[in-house]
Order: C-alpha cells, then structure tokens, then sequence
C-alpha cells in the first residue's frame, strides 16, 4: 500500500508539486519564526553576567558651569558612598543596563589578529560591587592599577574565546591596529548580556578609565552613576542621593530609577516585535493551512469515482480515509525534506551566528508544528472521503 | 470429546451447481429520498442468481437496473428487503466484512470503466489484489499479467489509460475484474460506450469467462443482440421485473 501511495504521488507529481512548494514555504516560515523563538529562549536562559536588584540608576545632568567639574564629581562620589544605606557607587559611560545606548568597538588586535565586535563600557574598581560580575579569572580593577603602564581591561568569556581561543586571557596584550600595545587584560568575567533578557552573549570589555583627566569629562558629557542600595531601600533614600547630590555639586540635577524599572521598560520593547513577528506569522500559518485545506477539499472532489471505485474493489471507508491521510503524510514528508535541507544551510554556512543547537531545535519545531497542521487540514477531508457512498460517487460521470 | 457416526454433509455435486443460488433478493425496494422529491427505483423485486449463470437485464433509461446492480455489488443498501449471498443475509455483514466480500467474490465492470488516470494499466489491474491482505506485490504482480494477458493487453502493461482505446480500457477494466478472481462479474451496460465491433470483443470476453471459468455474469444491456446471447434475460420496467 505504501509503495501503492508512492506510485501515485509519483504519477501526480504535477499537481502535487504545487502541494509540496506550499508546504515547503511554510515549513521555512515556521523555521524563521522558531528560530527566532528558540535563539529568544536560547539567550533569556544564559547567564546575564551581573545583577540588578537594587541597583538604582542616577543620571546627572551638569549645569553651564564647568569649573572644577572633576572635583566635583569626586566629591559627589565620595558623598553618595557615604551615604547610609549605599553600598556601592560606580561611575560609567552611558550604556548602563537595559539602556538603549550601546558603543561598539573593533579596534582591539592580538597578535596581528582583528578582534571580534565588541561592546565597550567604562568602568572603575568599584563596578564590580555594584554590578557583582561573575569574574571566572584574574581579578576586577584595583587601585594599585594606577601604577600600570597599560590601561587595564577586563574583557568577557566570549571576548576571550574569540581573541585568545583557549588560551588564558589574563595578562595578554592587547594592541591596536598599528601594533601598539595600549591595554592588559587583568580579568575576565562570565558573561554581561546587558542589552535586555533576549540578548545574545556578544564579545565585551571593560576599560578603566574613570579617574582620567577632566579632559575626558567633556562639557556636554552627562555622569551615569550606578548605586547598589541596601534591599529595601526607597523613596527616602532616592531623596536623600538626590539631595546631596544638589548639595555638592551646587544644583546639578539628578533622576534617579531603578535598574528593576529599566528592564521591564526594555522588555516591553523588545518583545513587541517579537509579537507582532508571531501574530504576522500566525496569519501566514492560518493561511496556509486554508490553501491545504482547500486543496485538499478539492482534491477529493476531483477523486470522488475513483473513491468510489476502490470501495467497490474492496476499500473500506477508514481504508480510503486512511489512503488520503497517508497520501498528505508523504507529501508533507517530502516538503518537509526539502524544507530541511534549505533550513539546514543555515548551521552549516554559519550565518548569523546563531548557535548550532537553535537551528535544530527551531527545524524540529517546525516539522513538528507543519505536522500537525497538515494533519489538522487533512483530517476533515479524509473524512469525508471516508464518507463518500460508493454507489452514488460511480454514477457520477 | 465424543465421536459420533453422523456423515458429514456431502459436498455439492458438481451437477447441481447451477441450481446452487450465488445472489437472492428478496422483496428488495430501493426509494431515493431528496429534499423534495422521493424515486422508487425498484419495487418488491424478487430475483435468484444461480453460480455459474450468464444473466442479461435490459430495460429503459431510470428503469432500475444500476441501482439493482449496486445492491446486487453491496454498494448500497435496499431500504427494504434482503439480499442474501451464498445463503447469508447481507444485513449481517458489518462494513469491513461487506469490504471482503466485494473484494474476494464481486467483479465490477462499468459503462464510462473507471479506470484511475494516474495509475499504469497493471497498476490499475492490481488494485483489486492491493486489498487483499497478505498477498505478496510479487503475486500481485503476476496475476495482473495473468489477467491482461487473458484479455490480450499483456503489451501495454506500462501504458496509462489516456493512451488507450475504448475498447483497451473496457479490456483493462475486464483485467481488473478478473485479477481478483471473483465469483460474480457485475456489468453494467460494458459496451454502452464502444462501437459494434469493440462491444462483440467484450461480449466475447464475457462469454468465454463464463463458459471457461464458470464465472457468474450479471450484464447490463441495451442490445437486445447481446442479450440473446445470454442464457437467461430479464427484463425491466418502472423498478419491478417483467419478465
Ligand atoms: N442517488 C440517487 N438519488 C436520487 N435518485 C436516484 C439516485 N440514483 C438513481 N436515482 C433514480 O433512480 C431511478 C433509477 O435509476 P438507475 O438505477 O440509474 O436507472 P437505469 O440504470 O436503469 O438507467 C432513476 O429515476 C434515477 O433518477
Ligand atoms: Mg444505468
């Protein structure tokens, strides 16, 4: 029967090209769509690599006057950790947590080599107790960093696969495209996946470079501080860091939010259109499984005297609605093989650098659900089918 | 267990077998119920096939003869009386077992052929073995040839049903029919669409098949040539025989 099947699907082919393209192109759909899902839930399970609780943002806007803009911002620093109730206060560049300020570099070479594409971020000795990275080998930045030569960076575990490979990170040289050596990896952390829950782990690295000269500290440069506060802290102690803030600086103005905050807010945004890509999609799915439906509806119009003739050679009607049922399963088998071996390029050309694991899964979701949609479409039809009176599909023509 | 002396009942004498009933109906009525309109197409028809008769029916268009021959091929069933096969009431067959029985014993042999387009003329031929459980596609293979070759088409085994002739394609229906080795041919009205000569071809096939392998033939027919042919004629009119 199955060779039977085959022989007619063979004969077919013609009209059951159209059918196969169909399913192919939704099969590719669907892997679009699960790629995306997966590497989605693929990223929101890594490790982010820092914490956020209780971790509160200040953003200061500076007022006109820049005299003495270093001391100051020294002073407000020295203020702030002081303050009861803070535990920790680092100074950094604008790409905070969850913000949608990014800075990426690739200006770092070692050996010649080109690194990856890099996310940058300032930071000071004291990052690390705000944002509590996971450093996996060497240390955070110290004071006694003053004394180096090179600017110290500690970089992430992605960073130094992709420059060092298996090498170990610290104490490598880092120069750049001229050959200059400028930075000394002292540190390396897990990961920071900072950008929001959905991002991938990219190549980063930290520069400490905060206590520079006021040059660095350009006029219309806004500080970012992050302040790790005691759990449970709130309005009172938001009052309070805005308060000294204005007393030190003379009136510079402070907005203060949580970390907690900006990820939500980021979230929302990012998974808007993750879910405009699924309810699009759905659509298309809804679709397709209507040109199935059709198709098959039709098909079986077309074949009512041979369902009936094969009732009367001695077919049942579960064995003719079996007959249909495995004719979709073929042909949907065929369009998901061909679906497979152009979703499969994917991995093997390495685009996009998804990792290998999220193309499988995504392909294997996406045969599954393309089973289980055809199965849907076709199990009415072959009802009917199944229903069809022998004697009345015969006299038919 | 005990033994007893009692004889067992002796097998059919080879004599008597054409009084041996292979098909009764028995106050059969078929009335097509529409929306709006109610078709008696048969009417209290009382009529035995015999194993090994040659029967030919003719009659006037919308007289009844495809509906009796549905229910004689249990394609349908009566909405009164019963049909009995070799002694057992049809009423009794649930749909699996109604399946077998037009598998193993019916031959159908149809006006317009119905042949599958798609399918090779052995393919087509074979589908009647295709439902049989457990035959091997080897045996298959080989009864199909077997058949075409009784119906001399043994050379256009891998010709498709557009690429053949009236008559070719009745043939090839004929082959169908007979791969399964069936013990009653139900045709109706075969040659309806052939000229003379093709029809005398199919009439011949008929013939011999009932003569060579006391195949039972029930036979649509407007040709009253044909059906004199035939050893027994019944006739038709309104849904109830005449004669
Ligand atoms: N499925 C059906 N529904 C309604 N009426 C039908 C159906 N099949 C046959 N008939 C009617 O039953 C009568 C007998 O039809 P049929 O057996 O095909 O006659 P014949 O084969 O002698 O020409 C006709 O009047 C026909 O219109
Ligand atoms: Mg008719």
């Amino acid at each position: 029967m199955i060779r039977h099947l085959f022989t007619l699907i063979w004969n077919r082919k013609r009209s059951n090209f159209l059918l196969i393209s169909e399913i192919l192109l939704s099969f590719f759909v669907l892997f679009v769509v699960s790629s995306l899902l997966v590497s989605s839930y693929y990223n929101y399970r890594q490790p982010a690599g820092f914490a956020y609780d209780n971790v509160w943002e200040v953003n200061v806007a500076p007022g006109q006057d820049t005299a003495n803009r270093k001391e100051m911002m020294q002073l407000m620093l020295q203020r702030l950790q002081a303050t009861p109730g803070v535990v920790a206060v680092t100074r950094t560049s604008s790409n905070t947590p969850f913000a949608f300020s990014s800075m990426n570099t690739n200006e770092f070479y070692y050996q010649k080599k080109q690194g990856p594409s890099t996310d940058r971020y300032d930071a000071d000795d004291d990052m690390q107790k705000v944002l509590r990275q996971n450093v996996v080998a060497g240390r955070w930045f110290e004071r006694r960093d003053d004394a180096s030569t090179r600017r110290p960076v500690v970089v992430n575990q992605e960073f130094a696969k992709a420059m060092f490979g298996s090498e170990s990170a610290v104490g490598k040289v880092l120069t750049n495209d001229k050959g200059v050596a400028s930075w000394q990896v002292v540190g390396v952390v897990e990961a920071y996946r900072r950008g929001s829950d959905f991002d991938g782990n990219n190549p980063a690295i930290f520069e400490r470079r905060v206590l520079e000269g006021p040059d660095h500290l350009d006029p219309n440069d806004r500080p970012v501080l992050l302040v790790r506060v005691q759990p449970g802290s709130g309005a009172v102690l938001e009052q309070r860091l805005v308060k000294e803030i204005q007393a030190v600086t003379k009136g510079w103005h402070a907005i203060v939010n949580t970390l907690d905050e900006s990820r939500h807010d980021k979230m929302k945004i990012v998974l808007t259109p993750l879910v405009a890509l699924g309810v699009v999609s759905l659509f298309l799915i809804i679709n397709v499984a209507l040109g199935l439906f059709g198709v098959l509806w039709y098909n079986i119009n077309q074949r009512r005297a041979e369902i009936g003739l094969r009732r009367a050679l001695g077919a049942t009607g579960a064995g003719i609605g079996g007959q249909f049922l495995g004719e979709m399963l073929v042909v949907t088998t065929l369009g998901v093989l061909a679906g497979v071996v152009l979703a499969a390029q994917f991995p093997l050309l390495g685009v996009f650098g998804v990792p290998t694991p999220v193309y499988v899964l995504a392909i294997l979701l996406a045969a599954v659900l393309i089973y289980v949609l055809t199965a849907i479409c076709a199990f009415q039809p072959s009802r009917i089918a199944a229903g069809i009176q022998p004697a009345v599909s015969l006299r038919e023509e | 267990m005990e033994t007893t002396l009692t004889p067992a009942p002796a097998a059919p004498a080879p004599t008597s077998l054409k009084n041996t009933p292979m098909l009764k109906l028995l106050d059969i009525e078929k009335v097509y119920q529409t929306d709006t309109i109610e078709t008696v197409a048969l009417n209290r028809v009382n009529l035995t096939i015999n194993k090994g008769e040659f029967v030919s029916i003719m009659g006037p268009s919308g007289c009844g003869k495809s509906t009796l021959l549905s229910l004689m091929g249990l394609l349908d069933e009566p909405t009164g009386g019963v049909i009995e096969i070799d002694g057992r009431a049809v009423t009794s067959y649930s749909d699996k077992e109604l399946a077998r029985v037009r598998n193993h014993k019916i031959g159908f042999i149809f006006q317009s052929f119905h042949l599958i387009n798609d399918l090779s003329v052995l393919d087509n031929v074979e589908l009647p073995l295709l439902y049989r459980a457990g035959m091997s596609s080897k045996e298959r293979r080989q009864r199909a040839q077997q058949a075409l070759e009784r119906v001399g088409l043994s050379a256009r085994t891998r010709h498709f049903p557009s690429q053949l002739s009236g008559g070719q394609r009745q043939r090839v229906a004929i082959a169908r029919a007979l791969a399964g080795a069936p013990e009653i041919i139900l045709a109706d009205e075969p040659t309806g669409n052939l000229d003379s000569v093709m029809g005398d071809e199919i009439m011949d096939l008929l013939l011999s098949l009932n003569r060579e392998q006391g195949t039972t033939v029930v036979m649509v027919t407007h040709d009253e040539n044909m059906a004199h042919k035939t050893e027994r004629l019944i006739r038709f009119f309104d849904g109830s025989q005449v004669s």
